[in-house]
């Protein structure tokens, strides 16, 4: 299966990936190298196979009670942020004002 | 080779300190690791402290725990609360752990010495170790070569006597084989039976925590530590802890080996010949070796590919630049943090990876590709099952071949091809150990793999244990004076 370039332009914007010219060409190789080995499934007779979630049949919905625990305080999680300011994380205005 | 039992029993018997073994180890790792690149970093300080705490327990003659005085390097894709965690990744050179992985905080409970984090490829995507965006790690064995992935820098750690013991995370094949390319024992423990809290995650239901060792004991030693239900971890099996050491003793009279011939027809030497001499070893041991048909085995490459990547591109999403990690110094708007923060932070083989995981779940190609792969993932178990009531375990190479040079394969396809004989166990979530097998004309170690039924992580290692004594290698270790 060949691997168009509109089709990466699509998934580049699907996984919010900037994708550089200069790796396009070279991405498009590989998926459509990957792409023509695992079509190989179509060869197998799945009819009415049922798709699997999870190997371990014996948990099903697992729950815990609601109860109440210590959490990551403000100032660890900040520790990590790449940029905060007053106590929260820093992002660029996503909303503007009209001039 | 120095076994983590005998660490623990010199300490134990006070013929060396804690705060002794963590200096020796630790100027042992710096004279050598330059030439290796087993670590990312050193966790001295926590080391020698965590050592000094445990010297004051044994003078004051406090009950020690179950891994005391023996170091352990940790794969750095699990978190040790205040310690960098970089998954070999561009995106998380700075990231700092705030809590504990389940298993750091059980290893440490049981007086464990943490002593430093290891090499993987990003986010443990690769069989090579050359995809760490930091350097690739090398074999300890043959400096010109691959210590395998993604698990290599743990595997080379401990290959090259850095430590006797180590972490690894295993998604398909990522502990078994580089313990195959490594000579050492490695073991992906039965789905669900290690808390998989704090270890970054990659394919949610293919991920499992095991360790690289030196034997099979060190191996169950840390096993039986590591074994626990965790509330943390939804996929924590609820069952209490086994004594996998006690169970290594016992007979293997009367249990069979299946052995999937149709699908190892092309295999080729050395592994061919090795696999067969094992084999041979295996049926002195008094076991019965039966052929097995497994004919989904064939397409263990293509659904692992499918489904792995796809649950790597929801993972991976949360990797925004907003929270923690890389931001863009380029990024202006907020689409732009996302976009660019990501094509700057990712590797080539991640993004390879979150690509195929978003292509195959996209509208159009999800009945095609994701939802075939999760059918055929019901087939593997199911042939596995029915093998299962044939035979006790079954028996393959862990990997075509021994260790391969540095820059061999070029393109990810020829890479994923390595993985042929590792990936059906995490499909399946069947525990697998890879062990010390032989080596090649030019002394390279090769692997054999033995998997089980669910839950019978024991009794595979109980035959792994009984091949190890039989085949009598595992002292075996490489001259780090060699040169490449």
């Amino acid at each position: 299966m060949d691997f168009s370039e509109s089709e990466l332009e699509k998934l580049s914007r699907l996984c919010r990936i900037e994708l550089r010219s200069d790796e396009k060409m070279r991405l498009r190789e590989n998926l459509s190298k990957i792409l023509s080995y695992i079509e190989q499934l179509k060869a197998l007779e799945l009819e009415g196979v049922a798709p699997c979630n999870h190997v371990l049949p014996q948990l099903k919905n697992v729950l815990r009670e609601d109860r109440a625990q210590e959490t990551l305080s403000r100032e660890e999680f900040l520790k990590n942020a790449p940029q905060h300011i007053g106590g929260m994380i820093r992002v660029p205005p996503v909303i503007r004002m009209e001039e | 080779m120095d076994t983590a039992l005998a660490y623990k029993e010199r300490f134990v018997r006070g013929e060396m300190k804690a705060t002794e073994i963590v200096e020796k180890q630790l100027s042992f790792i710096k004279e050598h690791d330059p030439k290796i690149g087993a670590f990312l970093s050193l966790l001295e300080e926590r080391a020698l402290k965590k050592a000094q705490l445990l010297d004051a327990k044994r003078r004051e003659n406090k009950p020690l725990g179950k891994l005391a005085g023996i170091p352990i390097a940790i794969k750095d894709n699990m978190h040790i609360r205040g310690e960098i965690t970089t998954c070999g990744s561009r995106f998380l050179t700075n990231y700092q752990a705030p809590f504990d992985a389940t298993v750091v905080r059980l290893m440490e409970e049981e007086d464990a010495l943490l002593i430093g984090k290891t090499n993987l490829d990003e986010f443990a995507m690769g069989s090579s170790t050359e995809n760490s965006a930091f350097h690739p790690t090398k074999n300890p064995w043959n400096l010109m070569c691959s210590p395998g992935g993604s698990s290599g820098g743990s595997a080379a750690a401990v290959a090259a006597r850095f430590c006797p013991l180590a972490l690894g995370s295993d998604t398909g094949g990522s502990i078994r084989q580089p313990a195959a390319f490594c000579g050492l024992v490695g073991f992906k423990p039965t789905y669900g039976r290690v808390s998989r809290f704090g270890l970054v995650a990659f394919g949610s239901s293919l991920d499992q925590i095991g360790p690289l060792a030196a034997n099979v004991k060190d191996a169950a030693l840390l096993l039986e530590v590591m074994g626990q239900h965790c509330d943390k971890d939804s996929t924590s099996l609820p069952l209490p802890p086994a004594n996998y050491l006690a169970e290594l003793q016992g007979s293997l009279q009367g249990k069979k080996i299946g052995v999937p011939w149709s699908f190892l027809s092309s295999l080729r030497d050395p592994v061919a010949s090795n696999f067969k001499e094992a084999l041979g070893l295996l049926k002195e041991l008094g076991l019965s070796l039966i052929d097995v048909d497994i004919p989904i085995l064939k397409n263990s490459i293509a659904v692992y590919y499918i489904l792995s990547t796809a649950e790597a591109s929801t993972n991976l999403a949360r990797f925004d630049g907003i929270r923690y990690g890389l931001r863009s110094q380029k990024a202006q708007t907020l689409s732009e943090i996302y976009d660019l923060s990501r094509d700057e932070g990712f590797g080539d083989e991640v993004k390879n990876r979150i690509l195929l995981g978003t292509f195959v779940l996209s509208s159009g190609y999800k009945e095609a590709f994701y939802k075939k792969g999760q059918q055929a993932r019901t087939l593997f178990i199911e042939e596995f099952r029915s093998a299962f009531t044939l035979c006790d375990l079954i028996a393959l190479p862990t990997a075509p071949s021994a260790a391969f040079e540095l820059g061999t394969f070029h393109t990810p396809l020829e890479m994923y091809l390595q993985d042929i004989f590792t990936t059906p166990a995490n499909l399946a979530g069947l525990p697998a150990v890879s062990l010390l097998s032989g080596f090649s004309s030019d002394k390279k170690p090769l692997g054999l793999q033995l998997l089980g039924p669910q839950l019978h992580d024991a009794e595979v290692l109980r035959v792994a244990s009984a091949f190890e004594e039989a085949l009598g290698l595992c002292s075996a270790s490489p001259s780090l004076e060699a040169k490449p």
